[in-house]
């Protein structure tokens, strides 16, 4: 396969404070911006700093990325309900969209829409500027190879907000998919809410249907699996030979996680992680062999890149 | 497991064990408790002949404790002393024992650290709730319960890579999923990660999950003896104490090497317990019992209970459920 060099997208800050605000700015690292009109000019005077202008009311608004305990309505799992966006970019590639991402969930926002290769601002508080900054400068220094991503699920998407809450069910558990106009016989599987296999009135319950389609597609024929949280969410890519695979921890802004067992499908026999704030960050426990490659990430803040090579 | 004396439990019991008033453990009668169990189950005449048949000077020995119910209930620290004399005055030295549990914020409560002396190592395989790093990645029991994502169980890294012997030391006490909480579910459900998911509403995988994850190799083979601490107990509500009325003494240790026949003895504990405060048997099954709340009325229990794990685990060979083949041995001190 040829290998392309593109562009990486990166997002960028959505800042409609006035240039008197520069000098914060600049502590962040930040030289890129998107201003309301209003306030354009203004920016355009400071050096060191670009300007897009953007009309928030073209651009498609998500949720916040983070994670949301409910104690009360959480079973003995303990299991969180994780606030992604990733089957909003998958449905909508080509859109544009806009974050409200106070804090340290900015930096989670950009982790995410760069893991989704999607045009986004995130509008974030002071408090978000430095760890945003932090996240876009990791981003900027990360390998612009491109690789198309990898899935094995085919979901046709009628549109509807309850296929749209299915994907998203199908992206918080990992089961890797891309949306397809009909039955691809290179998937291992197909999935279309009001087919036999996935009624519509199951709707109700996208938890549920999610679960089917793991139980269609089996655990040994999943891409990637991750063992010990199930508030990291992975999107994998790969030419056949290369992977790449991006993890992003939903619960970062709380807390960084103490080891996740990983497993993705293939032999890679040269495995390397590129942590978000773990310059010093590697892989233990690596195994490889019977069609699958798995190894622990000790330590996971907000974001890493694993990158595997040499596929047998 | 079932070890060198399949089918065989010693009880001993002292009044003088447990000041019910002060709360407090009477080291002095734990150490004569232990001395006298372990010569009824070896047939030594000397303590240290006694524990010579199970550890020797080369051994890593884990002490495997249960602090699940502290600081109400847990294996008591003068117990785990006791056992730490024993194995120093086979010649090993301190480094080389360890106490160790899953969680390190109930380790903390009981404190060892103040009973036993320097250099035995406390060793939690989860320094804070949820870490992997004191798993073995390569040794699990995979298996799905309820769609879980998570569906492997993973041994502890110590005893797969540091233990040559496990003294498995659990509390006595009745546990509103598995039905009791002795040998079996210690060493199963304490050695390995991810094990709350068998729970789930009323449903409890335990009936199955524990013996299976008692029988992993290295754990099954390397646990050569069982030290039940039944000073306190509780009858409702287990693992924790959820109600102080819930609490009962009765001052006894059980010592043997076969889990099975020493939870079967556990299970008649608290049947026997609950039948004198009127509340439902521990093997009761229907649903007016059931209510998913806060155990607080004995007539309910959120879980169906499955006790039914002993005889379970005796099916895999851990032991001898039979009660005619047990061989029941009770000292009064």
């Amino acid at each position: 396969m040829t290998l392309i060099v593109a562009a990486l997208v990166l997002p960028s800050l959505f800042w409609d404070k006035g240039a008197e605000t520069a000098n914060l700015l600049d502590r962040a690292r930040i030289s890129h911006i998107d201003t309301p009109a209003s306030i354009a000019d203004s920016w355009k005077r400071v050096a060191g700093i670009t300007v897009d202008v953007v009309d928030l009311k073209q651009l498609i608004h998500l949720t916040t990325p983070s994670v949301r305990f409910d104690p009360q309505e959480a079973s003995a799992t303990r299991a969180a309900w994780v606030n992604s966006n990733g089957w909003r970019f998958l449905r909508d590639p080509d859109a544009r969209f806009y974050y409200e991402a106070p804090g340290a969930s900015a930096p989670l926002a950009a982790a995410e829409a760069f893991t989704y290769g999607v045009w986004a601002v995130i509008h974030t508080n002071e408090a978000g500027l430095q760890p945003l900054g932090g996240m876009l400068a990791f981003l900027k220094q990360l390998d612009s190879e491109y690789l198309p991503a990898l899935a094995n699920i085919g979901f046709i998407d009628d549109g509807s907000p309850q296929s749209g809450e299915f994907m998203n069910l199908l992206v918080r558990r990992n089961l890797l998919f891309k949306i397809v106009k009909q039955p691809d016989p290179k998937l291992d599987l197909t999935v279309a809410l009001g087919s036999p296999d996935y009624p519509r009135f199951e709707a109700g319950n996208p938890s549920l249907l999610a679960e089917k389609v793991r139980s269609h597609l089996t655990d040994e024929k999943r891409l990637l699996r991750i063992y010990g949280s199930e508030e990291v969410i992975g999107r994998l890519f790969g030419d056949g030979n290369h992977a790449r695979l991006y993890l992003i921890n939903y619960e970062s802004a709380r807390a960084s996680i103490e080891g996740i067992r990983v497993r993705v499908l293939g032999d890679y026999s040269k495995q390397q992680i590129t942590g978000y704030e773990l310059p010093d960050a590697r892989l233990l426990d690596v195994s490889t062999g019977a069609g699958a490659t798995e190894f622990t990430i000790p330590e996971l803040r907000t974001f890493a890149v694993i990158t595997l090579s040499q596929r047998k | 497991m079932p070890g060198h004396y399949p089918g065989k439990a010693v009880r001993v019991h002292s009044d003088r064990a447990i000041n019910v008033s002060s709360n407090r453990v009477d080291a002095s009668c734990m150490k004569a408790m232990l001395s006298a169990g372990m010569r009824q189950l070896t047939g030594a005449s000397d303590d240290r002949d006694a524990w010579r048949q199970f550890i020797s000077p080369d051994d890593t020995v884990g002490i495997k404790v249960n602090c699940s119910g502290a600081p109400e209930i847990n294996s008591n620290p003068e117990l785990v002393a006791s056992i730490i004399e024993n194995l120093l005055s086979l010649g090993l030295p301190p480094e080389r024992l360890y106490i160790y549990d899953r969680f390190a914020y109930q380790m903390r409560i009981v404190n060892f650290e103040t009973h036993v002396p320097k250099g035995v190592k406390i060793a939690a395989a989860e320094s804070s709730r949820g870490s992997i790093a004191g798993y073995d990645p390569f040794t699990y029991v995979e298996v799905n319960f309820f769609g879980e994502e998570d569906t492997r169980s993973n041994l502890i890294r110590l005893v797969s890579e540091k233990f040559t012997k496990i003294i498995n030391v659990p509390t006595m006490k009745e546990h509103r999923a598995a039905g009791v909480t002795g040998c079996l579910k210690n060493i199963a459900y304490g050695d390995f990660s991810n094990v709350a998911r068998s729970h789930k509403r009323e449903q409890s995988n335990t009936y199955s999950f524990i013996g299976t994850l008692a029988s992993v190799e290295p754990l099954r083979s390397r646990t050569v003896l069982n030290v039940m601490d039944g000073l306190r107990s509780i009858w409702h509500g287990g693992p924790f104490l959820q109600d102080p009325r819930f609490l009962f003494y009765p001052k006894e240790i059980v010592v043997g090497t076969d889990p099975v026949a020493l939870d079967h003895l556990l299970i008649d504990m608290i049947e026997a317990k609950r039948r004198q405060e009127g509340a439902p048997s521990i093997f009761d099954r229907s649903s007016a019992h059931l209510k998913f709340v806060h155990e607080r009325d004995p007539n309910f229990n959120s879980f169906i209970r499955e006790p039914g794990h002993v005889q379970y685990a005796s099916e895999l060979g851990l032991g001898i459920y039979d009660k005619s083949q047990i061989h029941e041995k009770a000292i009064e001190l």
